[in-house]
């Protein structure tokens, strides 16, 4: 064993030996602090470390965290709880403590802040600034993480000090930057010549700035520039005026402007509203009225009282020559036909005109005279009788009727036309000469084109016509249409339809033919002043056309009301005739052919004249009533129709009327006068006219009549021929009571008829009258056939044979009626 | 104030002690703390077993040197466990006694150890004879079970790891380990215990 090794194992020994250190545990530990609490030795507070390894007194963390912000200037609470190891709470708390203690220090959103701090920033931020020549606020407080309020209200109280510059608008600014910049808007803003809105002039200028300052330039705010703006206007280094705070108007321009406008003004004495918006003034109207005050404004344009003044003189000049002018063409090129209007709204004369009933405007621009319209009326109105008299040729269904008509239709338009224009005895003459003119012409065959022709004579003498009565013609015509308008309206309304109405289309083109001067006037479109125009005049037109029509459906409702009474007085004569006779035919019912002819006979005379006397007169009646002009002058007792007129005519009613009218025709032509009668009570009760019945009394004083008037006819009769049948009627009267028309071939059989009725005497001598007439009408029959020499002989034997008879028949009946009556 | 060093090697103790009973330690899962005690005691340099003669005296010597220097850092920290001196001149056989306060009871028992021939290639076989037969983790005659992680490193170490290396490697962990369960599970008593019970 070597000594080191026994060293060692002593030493081991030794060490083995030694008391070992003693060590409390931290449960000790901290159940001695909890004693000395206990027991009050330690009586203030014991924080404790996050760790819980540590107590720390209040004091001490104070002081620390004083420390600590002494040292960095600025540090965060939670930083602190870090660095002391404390609980935030606590902390706060004490930091809460130590702000409050020392002046010098701010508590900032968990932060505590030092005023050295702020030095330093601020002299960091000075020293930049100077570099850069402007910061922004906000970029600043980013980098600082503080708000950019609480880094304005520090920086504030360091401008002009520490730190050497301008804020403005959230940036800072060295002055010299400031000035450069000032200098840039005062050169952009006096370079500005026109209105401007600034934003977009700003808006360059930081375009510009940027450029210059390249990638590092700062956006410069738009109110920085408006402030330097605003303080140079204020100082009067820039002139112009602001509006609504961005919208510049340099004075320059607008001197410029008013200028301009003086001058165009007073050299145009109009301006249009079109250039006063070229020049920049959004509101030409109020700008111009506040400028002129004595000026008109248009539509397009304003117009100084001159031009109006003009345009009076053109119209009273057109007034007074009774004639027409467009107002477009006094005034300049530029005005619309609404601005012409209005310029006629506030022309004097021309209301005055108006107001007076001198003038009219139509289609806005155009003012017509009076006299002017009046003639073109007068014209029109002449003109529309030719059209309505072509119409109703076209209308009217037989040639001769249509002529006569168209004839007679002229004849007295011309003189209606004629009492129309009595108040003006002038034009009234005119129109006379024109009336005959037109007659002269009518007559030589004329047609349409006749009147055309006629139409462009008159042109030539229209426009020199004398134009000063038409004011009291125009007088004495208004307020008559007016009163047709409102009376005759409804009730021609019906009638219209049948009415030719001029179409506008028809007037315009009237009125173009009797003024050609239209397009001479320069007028590109004659229609926009026309067709007003003849709107106007058309109504006009119908009511004369109405009123015309009226006064002749007065006539005619006269003339009808004639014929009616006339038809029903023929009538009812001929036909209570026709009716008697009839009666007359019941003796002859057993014998057939004696009736058959007698049938025919009554048919083909008096029951065809009452047919005629019907069919005519209702035709007249008719036309009468269609407005047209019917002479019946010649409308004699007893026009006969043969069997193809009549039913011509018949065809020319109306409707159901027509068919009966037909079956009236047909009927005569028939056998059978029963027919007849049933056709026409048919057809009268449909026309209106009444058909008496026979009666006992009525027949009584008829036959009565009938026979004094047979009487007197025979005693007058000279004839030998005709004395038979008459005396025969009369015969007939006395013992039957009944009239008989019986032609020459029923005779015989009527006579020997009257056989039992007569005494024999006086039936030889009837018998012997009625066998020599017939030999004599024998005889007259042969005689046309052969010759006369012997023939004419016997005849005239024969004839004095009957005229020697002739008393003696004649007695016989006049003795006979007298003795009976 | 610094954390007591005890506390922390406690706690690492246990880790151990889990990890040995899961039978998978790592050398990676070694406690920080116990490594950096097993750092602080000075490493051998002498490769020499018993029979190696004057090679084994300048062992013996750098094992004395490594003891003391381990006893000094354990009296230091307050964590003295372990008495042991060498019970013949040669220093093969070491007898002594080891002891483990748990609850604030101190658990003493006797701890004795042969330095095999193989030394320091075959570790020293640490024997609680008082145990012997009271835990599974022991072999026959009271040797502490240490093969699984102990072994391993012990050999990486060879021959810088000496008695010292062995006792603070190997039965402290032991130690912490298994008296805490052996009494818990009433398989030792302490002796001021027992004593009452014994008498009555």
């Amino acid at each position: 064993m070597d000594f080191e090794l026994l060293e060692l194992q002593r030493q081991f020994e030794f060490a083995q030996q030694a008391k070992s250190s003693i060590r409390l545990s931290e449960r000790n530990v901290v159940e001695l602090v909890q004693k000395l609490h206990e027991l009050c030795i330690i009586d203030f507070d014991l924080l404790h470390t996050v760790s819980g390894k540590e107590y720390i007194t209040p004091e001490q963390l104070r002081y620390e965290i004083v420390s600590e912000v002494e040292k960095l200037g600025r540090v965060s609470l939670i930083d602190l709880a870090d660095t002391t190891g404390v609980d935030l709470y606590h902390v706060e708390k004490q930091a809460e403590h130590a702000v409050v203690d020392n002046p010098r220090f701010r508590l900032i959103q968990g932060e505590i802040i030092s005023e050295r701090y702020w030095d330093s920033v601020a002299e960091e931020i000075n020293e930049r600034l100077q570099e850069c020549s402007q910061i922004a606020l906000a970029e600043l407080a980013t980098q600082l993480h503080v708000g950019v309020e609480l880094l304005t209200s520090v920086l504030e109280a360091r401008l002009g000090t520490v730190v050497k510059g301008r804020l403005e608008g959230g940036q800072l600014y060295t002055p010299a930057y400031v000035a450069r910049v000032s200098a840039m808007v005062r050169g952009a803003a006096r370079g500005i010549t026109v209105p401007t809105n600034l934003s977009a002039l700003w808006s360059s200028l930081q375009h510009l700035l940027q450029e210059m300052d390249g990638a590092s330039g700062v956006a410069v705010e738009g109110s920085f520039f408006q402030a330097l703006f605003n303080a140079q206007v204020k100082e009067g280094q820039i002139l112009g005026s602001l509006r609504a705070g961005v919208y510049w108007t340099p004075s320059v321009f607008s001197n410029a402007q008013k200028e301009c406008i003086d001058s165009l003004f007073s050299q145009n004495s109009f301006i249009n509203y079109e250039t006063l918006n070229k020049l920049g003034i959004s509101q030409p109207v109020q700008f111009l009225q506040s400028r002129y005050p004595d000026g008109l404004a248009l539509i397009n344009a304003f117009v100084h009282p001159s031009l109006t003044e003009m345009v009076n003189a053109a119209i009273e000049d057109a007034i007074e020559c009774g004639s027409w002018i467009d107002s477009l063409s006094v005034l300049p090129a530029s005005f619309g036909s609404q601005d012409a209007s209005k310029i006629l709204s506030h022309s004097q004369s021309l209301q005055s005109a108006l107001k007076c009933g001198k003038a009219f405007i139509f289609g806005d621009s155009f003012v017509f005279s009076v006299s002017f319209v009046k003639n073109l009326y007068d014209c029109l109105e002449k003109e529309l009788e030719i059209f309505n008299a072509s119409g109703i040729s076209s209308l009217s269904l037989s040639d001769d009727v249509s002529s006569a008509s168209d004839a007679k239709m002229t004849h007295v338009s011309s003189t209606s036309i004629e009492s129309n224009q009595t108040p003006s005895e002038n034009t009234g003459k005119h129109i006379v000469e024109k009336g005959s003119k037109k007659k002269k012409s009518k007559a030589s065959g004329s047609t349409k084109t006749s009147t055309i022709e006629d139409n462009s004579d008159s042109q030539d003498y229209v426009p020199t016509k004398s134009k000063k009565n038409q004011k009291k013609n125009k007088d004495t015509f208004s307020p008559h249409v007016s009163e047709v308008k409102s009376g005759a309206k409804e009730d021609l309304r019906s009638q219209e339809e049948s009415i030719n109405v001029p179409s506008q289309e028809w007037v315009v083109q009237k009125a173009m033919k009797f003024f050609p001067d239209w397009e001479e006037q320069g007028i590109d479109n004659p229609l926009t002043a026309l067709k007003p125009l003849a709107n106007y005049l058309r109504p006009l037109l119908l009511n004369s056309l109405k009123e015309k029509r009226k006064a002749l459906l007065m006539e005619n409702a006269n003339k009808m009301k004639g014929i009616l009474g006339y038809l029903q007085g023929k009538v009812d004569e001929a036909f209570l005739n026709l009716q008697l006779y009839e009666k007359a035919l019941e003796l002859f019912d057993e014998d057939q052919s004696t009736t058959v002819v007698l049938h025919r006979h009554l048919l083909r005379t008096s029951a065809a004249s009452i047919a005629d006397i019907l069919f005519i007169n209702l035709d007249i009646y008719n036309k009468l009533k269609s407005g047209l002009e019917v002479d019946n002058s010649q409308n004699s007792e007893f026009i006969s129709l043969n069997p193809g007129e009549r039913i011509g005519l018949a065809k020319t009613f109306r409707g159901s009327l027509s068919k009966k009218a037909i079956a009236v025709a047909e009927s005569l032509e028939g056998k059978r006068l029963e027919t007849f009668m049933v056709a026409l009570r048919d057809f009268a009760e449909d026309s209106g006219i009444v058909l008496k019945k026979l009666d006992k009394k009525l027949e009584r004083t008829l036959l009565h009549s009938y026979r004094k008037d047979l009487i007197s006819q025979v005693s007058a009769e000279t004839d030998p021929v005709s004395l038979l049948a008459k005396v025969v009627s009369l015969l007939y009267v006395q013992f039957h009571n009944k009239a008989l028309q019986a032609p020459g071939r029923a005779i015989s059989v009527a006579v020997t008829r009257l056989k039992d009725k007569l005494e024999e005497s006086a039936y030889t001598i009837l018998k012997d009258y009625q066998a020599a007439t017939v030999t004599l009408l024998a005889l007259v029959a042969a005689s046309s056939s052969d010759e006369q020499d012997c023939s004419s002989d016997r005849i005239a034997t024969k004839r004095e044979l009957l005229e020697g008879l002739m008393p003696q028949l004649k007695g016989l009946v006049l003795t006979t009626s007298q003795s009976s009556i | 104030m610094s954390v007591p060093a005890e506390s922390v090697s406690l706690v690492s103790r246990i880790h151990l002690a889990f990890d040995l009973r899961r039978g998978s330690p790592t050398m990676e899962g070694w406690d920080p703390n116990t490594k950096s005690t097993l750092t602080k005691i000075p490493l051998l340099t002498v490769k020499a077993g018993p029979r190696d003669g004057g090679a084994w005296a300048q062992r013996l010597k750098e094992e004395y040197r490594a003891l003391i220097a381990y006893t000094q850092m354990n009296k230091s920290n307050d964590n003295d466990w372990f008495r042991i001196s060498a019970a013949n001149s040669e220093g093969t056989r070491w007898i002594g006694k080891c002891w483990y306060v748990h609850n604030l009871l101190k658990y003493e028992f006797d701890l004795q150890f042969d330095i095999p021939v193989t030394y320091p290639a075959t570790a020293p076989e640490l024997e609680l004879p008082q145990l012997d037969g009271k835990t599974q983790k022991m072999y026959r005659g009271g040797k502490i079970c240490l093969t699984l992680h102990f072994k391993p490193l012990w050999a990486k170490n060879c021959p810088r790891f000496g008695i010292a290396h062995a006792l603070c490697l190997g039965l402290a962990p032991w130690l912490a380990a298994e008296i805490p369960i052996l009494v818990d599970s009433g398989m030792i008593k302490h002796k001021d215990d027992a004593a009452p019970s014994t008498e009555t």
